[in-house]
């Protein structure tokens, strides 16, 4: 009999054997596929019954934080943006079913607190019993900034974004229309789904963080880039431009004309401030195709922009192929007209650019990041973009804008409380709509103080009717918002310093302690 | 057996016995190393899903510890020279189901404390009852009636609960339990003693049929009752699971017996037949094979359960998602039939080939006890004892790994509810037994009376001094 009792335990060892080799193919083998199929729900399952930390502004103001919910709820945490719709473009949304975005998205790891750093002090906090590890992201936008532009804006399609020029600090990102993730974030899956389809299919893509997510007809803004190639090629800022009413681009017998046809020109420094349109044409056409291109791609246009966040939208200069037989358009193309399209971002920094000496700086949502216990994780370092101009064209630049804010095209509406100097170009770009023929895009950028800048201001309002004067439409529409933002920060009640550029450990909000950090 | 009349009864118990000495110190050493395992298992977990250290949980180390160490004192007392890595293997086992079983429902542990509690007190009164494997042979046509009515217990109109589709419980008031359970206990004992018997008789297979030679009817004829009996119970109270497990006894022991291969090929052709049988006639064994075959074909209602299992070890992959950080109760009836799954989820490949590990130990020395053994019976009950444990976990953690179709079964030790826990750790007592009863008689310690052979002793040897007295006066 032993030998048989021999025999079993091969048979019943060899029937283990196979349990061991199936455990590898699940486990291992099979993993990645498994794990990817959709209706596996386990990771975001996971992810919905664990505490995720807060995201608050650098005005410590609290944007989305997690409650645990009453027993009894499908799951364990209920994520309140206490800020509605004023920051919702920063920090996105965050659901079960429908995936998240923007900040919730990509600082995912941080807030649920899973990354290998928060792991390993969690670790040790549980032996000084501590408990958790979620981690908590700041801003480096204020609320109070948010709700100024919000109030400024009006209701009104558009954005309002201010950076800082030194660092590329974006304090200000707001658009219209927004959405408030409230509405369905802890929504029964019908309502849920409903209100994102129903928010996908509004009008004006309201789910988009249109700031650096879209991109416009930048119109004159433009001019400021077209003048910073010029400059740089060798072109003269004493140039002085004929006084005139159209002109003929090479290729074509279709004159160009300014503004209304008005009779336009003058020395550099006027054209640029009068915003006319010809002179400009004539730069981009005697630049070149060649020279306007890698001009444009040195001021990062092309690029998907360098934002903390996801998804960014890349600035365009249009069709380039073959534009040396399409002069007209590259004419055009000058004075931010035609295929040229802008993100409101990208333009904020393209007057941040002349604001800090011709070194554009990396654009920054999130300023820092902490753990469970209100240290550091990570606090963002400013970073150098592009140098698309010299410190002398900047300040070049900087006087024409200047210019432009004291007797030209802003000199209506960007004057600033307490006579703080400011430097802007307008812009308004005719989208030559045949059925709405008035349809423009009202622009302005603009800094301050023009001696000392501080904030970057870049103001879109994208749905809105030229008036009579076309030229002006962008400063007298878009120019009060652009002051009002400025005047806030630097004279108003935001011009206080922030209480405190971290916080310190016992104040960091908890999400297992709610109302904490509000 | 030791002859009474001879007995020294002057000399004490206590023989020194290098090898049970070491052979316990091993087992006392594993068995605070299977608590240490457990209670920080039990730590982490809590851990995990609250992010606190459990307030009870030096209560629950002691208590668990406590239980142990009693039960490797009664060992000590009256096993000492048994194998000495069966008792914690179990209680490794046993303690990883219940880290699982509290993580997946508070209620339910209570519960299962509770019965770890009758468990371990079973275990210890069937090593105090049972103090000389034979005795079990002397009893094997009641182990045959009483397995047969344990059977047919839960079909008893009134006493029955039909859970889960499957009609295998008795409900008494609060309890429920599985007599399923104890049953294959008690057909392995009567199985082993039958065969023991009859084993040259039945091999000899004088019965000739055409080409074949058949062992004689009147042999074979109770053994093949006691199987059918129990098979076509079990096909009518819809447990597949125990249906394959007493097949696969009942073949397996013969097969051992007779030492003819004959027996194990019969037996897999039989298994074919009646298995493609109960396809045609059973929709419920038919719905069982094709979600085995492919459970994305229902995703949402038959091969949920399945589904949900692959894609919770696909999740825990090689570490696991970590103790309490998973999601196992994402499959439905994850603290029984399906506690494989969630041990995979959360302990990763590493953690669940342990307990496959633990299996096939149990295996190897259950094994090793039937071939330490000279005497038929104890071996026979040693072989049907360790592949109740072997194929019972082979079943059901390869149903829900999708090796072969799922049938509903508990994972010896690991799995939620009194009656198998209890059943389990009477078969462990068992082979405890035997694996003791062995090492007396290979000298490896001297074989000391039992305690109710030295009551027997005690009285007898009265009676002669009187009956002396009489005959001298």
């Amino acid at each position: 009999m032993n030998r048989q009792i021999r025999q079993l335990a091969l048979g019943l060892m060899a029937c283990y054997v196979v349990l061991f080799a199936a455990l590898n193919y699940w486990q291992v083998g099979r993993k990645q596929e498994l794990d990817a199929r959709f209706d596996n729900t386990r990771r975001v399952l996971r992810e919905f019954n664990r505490p995720r930390g807060p995201i608050v502004t650098a005005d410590g103001v609290v944007a989305a934080i997690s409650f645990p919910t009453a027993p009894g709820e499908p799951y364990d945490y209920r994520r309140v943006y206490p800020t509605g719709d004023v920051l919702a473009d920063l920090t996105g949304y965050y659901t079960f079913a429908f995936g998240s975005t923007q900040v919730e998205r990509l600082y995912g790891d941080v807030l649920s607190g899973s990354t290998t750093e928060q792991q390993i002090r969690g670790l040790g906090d549980l032996l000084s019993g501590g408990s958790g590890t979620t981690g908590t992201v700041e801003l480096a936008v204020r609320n109070d900034a948010q709700e100024v532009a919000k109030f400024l804006l009006g209701g009104r399609s558009g954005s309002v974004t201010v950076i800082e020029p030194d660092t590329g600090a974006i304090r200000a990102m707001y658009s219209n229309p927004t959405y408030d993730p409230n509405t369905f974030v802890n929504a029964d899956f019908d309502v849920a789904q409903q209100t994102i389809t129903d928010l996908q299919n509004a009008e004006g893509n309201p789910l988009l963080a249109q700031a650096y997510q879209e991109r416009y007809m930048p119109g004159s803004t433009f001019k400021v880039i077209t003048t910073g190639i010029a400059l740089e090629a060798g072109v003269q800022p004493t140039e002085v431009f004929p006084n005139e009413r159209e002109w003929v681009p090479p290729q074509t017998d279709d004159p160009i004309q300014n503004y209304n046809g008005s009779l336009c020109g003058g020395d550099f420094a006027t054209v640029f401030a009068r915003s006319c349109n010809i002179p400009f044409a004539k730069l981009a056409t005697l630049l070149g195709p060649e020279a306007m291109v890698t001009g444009t791609e040195a001021w990062g246009i092309g690029e998907e922009l360098p934002i903390d966040l996801p998804r960014p939208a890349a600035s365009t200069f249009g069709n380039t192929t073959n534009l040396d037989q399409e002069l007209p358009l590259l004419a055009i193309r000058g004075f931010g007209q035609s295929e040229v399209q802008m993100v409101p971002l990208h333009m904020a920094m393209v007057a941040a650019t002349i604001a800090n000496g011709g070194q554009m700086m990396k654009p920054y949502a999130v300023q820092a990041t902490y753990d469970q216990a209100g240290r550091v994780l990570d606090r963002t370092t400013p970073e150098a973009w592009k140098t698309p101009v010299s410190p002398a064209t900047a300040e070049i630049e900087r006087q024409f804008m200047i210019g432009v804010a004291e007797r030209g095209t802003a000199s209506c509406c960007i004057g600033l409380d307490g006579a703080i100097p400011v430097a802007a170009k307008t812009g308004t770009a005719q989208l030559g709509d045949p059925a709405n023929p008035g349809l423009s895009h009202a622009w302005i950028i603009a800094f301050a103080p023009a001696d000392d800048p501080r904030y970057a201001v870049s103001v879109v309002l994208t749905d809105v009717q030229s008036t009579a004067d076309v030229a002006v439409t962008g400063g007298r529409l878009a120019g009060p918002i652009a002051k009002g933002m400025l005047d806030f920060l630097l004279t108003g009640a935001g011009s206080q310093p922030l209480v405190a550029d971290a916080p310190a450990p016992e104040a960091a909000p908890a999400t297992s302690t709610p109302g904490a950090g509000g | 057996m030791t002859d009474l009349t001879t007995l020294d009864l002057d000399r004490e118990v206590q023989v020194d016995s290098p090898l049970a000495r070491r052979r316990r110190s091993t087992e006392l050493s594993l068995v605070v190393m299977a608590a240490l395992i457990t209670g920080a298992a039990y730590t982490i977990t809590a851990l995990g899903t609250n992010a606190e250290v459990p307030p009870g949980i030096g209560f629950f180390v002691a208590i668990l510890l406590g239980l142990l160490l009693c039960a490797h004192v009664v060992i000590r007392l009256v096993a000492r020279g048994a194998d000495g890595t069966l008792l914690p293997l179990a209680a490794l086992l046993h303690g990883i189901g219940f880290v699982m079983i509290t993580r997946l429902d508070d209620e339910l542990a209570g519960l299962q404390a509770t019965w770890s509690l009758v468990a371990i007190g079973s275990f210890v009164a069937t090593l105090l009852i049972v103090q000389r494997a034979s005795d079990l042979a002397r009893y094997s046509w009641l182990f045959f009636f009483g397995g047969a009515f344990l059977l047919l217990l839960p079909l008893a109109p009134g006493l029955g609960a039909n859970i889960n589709g499957a009609r295998i419980w008795v409900s008494l008031g609060a309890i429920n339990f599985q007599p399923g359970e104890f049953a294959k206990i008690a057909l392995a004992i009567f199985f082993a003693s039958y065969l023991a018997d009859r084993r040259e008789l039945i091999a000899a297979s004088t019965w000739k049929v055409g080409p074949l030679h058949l062992p004689e009817p009147r042999y074979i004829a109770p053994i093949i009752l006691a199987w059918g009996f129990a098979v076509v119970v079990m096909v009518f109270q819809k447990d597949l699971g125990s249906s394959l497990l007493f097949f696969t006894l009942f073949v397996v022991m013969m097969w051992v017996a007779t030492e003819r291969v004959g027996y194990l090929l019969l037996g897999i052709v039989l298994f074919g037949a009646a298995a493609y049988l109960s396809w045609t006639q059973f929709s419920h064994v038919q719905t069982r094979v094709d979600i085995w075959l492919d459970p994305w074909d229902d995703p949402l209602d038959r091969g949920y359960q399945i589904i949900q299992s692959l894609y919770g070890l696909a999740d825990g992959g090689l570490t696991g998602t970590g103790l309490g950080r998973g999601n196992p109760g994402q499959v439905p009836e994850a603290q029984n039939d399906f506690i494989f799954s969630a041990i995979g989820e959360e302990w990763g490949l590493i953690g669940a080939s342990a307990v496959l590990m633990a299996f096939i130990l149990i295996v190897g020395a259950g094994l090793r006890i039937a071939l330490r053994t000279d005497r038929t019976f104890e071996k026979l009950l040693a072989v049907g004892l360790t592949t109740i444990v072997g194929v019972q976990g082979f079943i059901i953690i390869g149903g829900v790994i999708k090796v072969v179709p799922l049938t509903g079964i508990t994972l010896p030790f690991v799995s939620y509810g009194g009656s198998s826990l209890v059943a389990n750790y009477v078969l462990l007592a068992l082979l405890i037994r035997l694996s003791d009863a062995s090492a007396r008689r290979l000298g490896e310690l001297p074989d000391d009376p039992t305690p109710s052979e030295r009551w027997k002793a005690w009285r007898l040897s009265r009676r002669l001094r009187r009956d002396q007295r009489a005959v001298g006066a």
